[in-house]
């Protein structure tokens, strides 16, 4: 109890932290229940991973062509990092989608392969960057430490976002998931729609990776979906459920990361682990539809 | 099934006029990327008949109402409709094993989306459209298990659920996809004497694909008949002849 007073108390360092943690927790899942039931999991692997990449090449790039970031302020380097993210996010998870959708080759081959060499390439960039050196680096691991009131603003307001034009549009993006062909017939533009659903995932993401790092922004896109999917009964339990085990497993991850001096990241997703195997024991002792019914 | 309840928002058919071509394929060619798979299709589907779609196995029957679905675009050639001021609307009922079961949908989840298309997007799905989908339930006899998870049903439960769904999108013409495959005998009975039901009594123009040699000899007023690259156009009394019968059994359809 008492790491819980100290953690809402309004002088706590790391509160920036756990608000962003918390945030992240509540929102991935939403993004990931639409990974999940496109059967694009692996897809959930790979693209925290390019979208690092991205971050690694956006901070590489002024070394590269001889400019000083250091002498400018870290908005300017998280402003860089942030559309370094967001554009390989975005690139992949379009390019991605569209070679899964023709239905050439082996999607699962294509993203481990796209999940290993981003990974490496990753560590390769940041290990020749000084700015790997102040933070990147840890970020990378999973450390939510060092997150500022910028940080935690942009964050809050592209979650707020995706929130808004999922909750809004929730129909349309269900509908075009579910019976695509069904779509077309009622004359929904389901380019459209499915390009809105990438780049909603793609910001999501891209905003993820940056404050929490590639290995929560995974756990949390897909252990949430995969747990609350055995125990709901509808789309909106679905939904709710994964949203809700996201962000208690980042409010109570990050309490025990803080209580016992672990990073962050790895402690949430492993709790995460701890509770889809609680789940899935749940779903197995719990008469089934009882316990549908009932949530 | 319940009978031939007719939902009051899904009258108007008896109003048109009955043999006015509805829809007119025009030396239509059908096949996937630009590989046509059936040429030279010429023929007109009356309004408010009931016409069935037989052939074997990757013959092209799916692939010829996908085209005039609109979901494939034609190889050449073109389809007309003789709709006056809105375009026809199509009430399509897929093959019930097409969904993935992984969504946590309910039947009457799964029926609602017949309305989306007249529900603008960020727009609540209005009461009025709601009780509209349960009467469409009703009517297939879908209510009772309506908030049931759609994966679980049986097949022919889903198939009236489908069914529920098509007829929500207030239908010019109802498009069925093989809708008695994979459904026990008793099912497959029950959701035909439904189809032909609702023909019958609001008039609806029907376009049901088969294997189900019975079910075309029961229900259809013309047969169109594909094999071997070929199409064939006829009643059912013209086309189904003692030669073609055997034909067909020999092929393994009926």
């Amino acid at each position: 109890m008492e790491i819980i007073y100290q953690i809402f108390s309004p002088d706590f360092l790391l509160r920036n932290s756990i608000y962003t943690s918390v945030l992240v927790g509540l929102v991935c899942p939403l993004v990931g229940v639409f990974l999940v039931m496109r059967r694009l999991v692996f897809m959930g692997v790979a693209l925290p991973q390019i979208s690092s990449t991205g971050v690694a090449i956006a901070l590489s790039l002024p070394l590269w062509i001889g400019f000083n970031l250091s002498e400018h302020s870290s908005h300017s380097a998280h402003m860089l990092a942030f559309m370094g993210s967001i554009i390989f996010s975005l690139t992949a998870i379009m390019v991605l989608a569209f070679l899964e959708r023709r239905g050439h080759g082996q999607p699962e081959g294509r993203l481990g392969t796209a999940y290993v060499v981003a990974a490496a390439l990753s560590i390769l960039l940041l290990s020749k960057n000084p700015y790997g050196e102040i933070g990147w680096l840890d970020m990378m691991k999973g450390e939510v430490i060092t997150i500022s009131n910028f940080d935690l603003g942009l964050t809050a307001a592209t979650l707020t976002l995706v929130i808004a034009v999922m909750g809004l549009f929730h129909r349309e993006l269900l509908l075009v998931s579910f019976d695509r062909e069904m779509a077309m017939i009622l004359r929904k533009k389901v380019i459209f729609w499915d390009v809105l659903l990438y780049l909603l995932i793609g910001i999501t993401v891209s905003m993820a990776v940056l404050s929490v790092g590639p290995l929560i922004a995974f756990g949390f896109l897909l252990i949430p979906a995969l747990s609350a999917h055995m125990v709901a009964h509808n789309m909106r339990q679905f939904m709710v459920l994964a949203s809700l085990i996201g962000g208690v497993a980042a409010f109570l991850g990050f309490c025990i990361a803080y209580r016992f001096d672990l990073p962050v990241g790895p402690t949430d997703v492993v709790l995460l682990g701890f509770l889809y195997a609680g789940t899935w024991i749940i779903a197995k002792i719990v008469p089934h539809e009882g316990l549908r019914h009932t949530t | 099934m319940g009978g031939c309840v007719r939902p009051r928002f899904l009258g108007g058919y008896t109003q048109q006029t009955m043999n006015e071509p509805l829809i007119t394929l025009d030396n239509l060619s059908i096949g996937y990327n630009n590989q046509a798979v059936l040429s030279g299709i010429s023929l007109s589907i009356a309004r408010a008949s009931f016409t069935a779609i037989l052939g074997a196995n990757g013959s092209g029957k799916s692939t010829l109402i996908k085209t005039v679905l609109g979901l494939i675009p034609p190889v050449a050639g073109c389809i007309n409709t003789a709709s006056t001021n809105a375009p026809l609307e199509f009430g399509y009922v897929p093959q019930a094993f097409h969904f993935d079961p992984i969504y946590l949908l309910t039947g009457f989840d799964v029926a609602l989306m017949g309305v989306y298309g007249r529900v603008r997007p960020g727009r609540i799905v209005p009461k009025i459209e709601r009780a509209f989908t349960r009467e469409c339930l009703r009517a297939a006899d879908a209510e009772a298990f309506s908030r049931q998870r759609f994966a679980e049903l049986s097949g022919g439960q889903k198939q009236r659920v489908l069914i529920a769904r098509a007829l929500a999108m207030r239908p010019d013409v109802l498009v069925l996809d093989e809708p008695t495959e994979g459904v026990d005998r008793e099912a497959k009975d029950l959701v035909l004497e439904f189809i032909s039901c609702i023909h019958r009594e609001r008039k609806i123009t029907v376009l049901l694909v088969t294997h189900d040699f019975a079910a075309v000899r029961h229900y259809a007023e013309q047969v169109i008949w594909l094999h071997g690259g070929k199409m064939s156009l006829g009643s059912t009394h013209e086309l189904l002849t003692a030669e073609r019968m055997a034909e067909m059994i020999e092929m393994g359809m009926a």
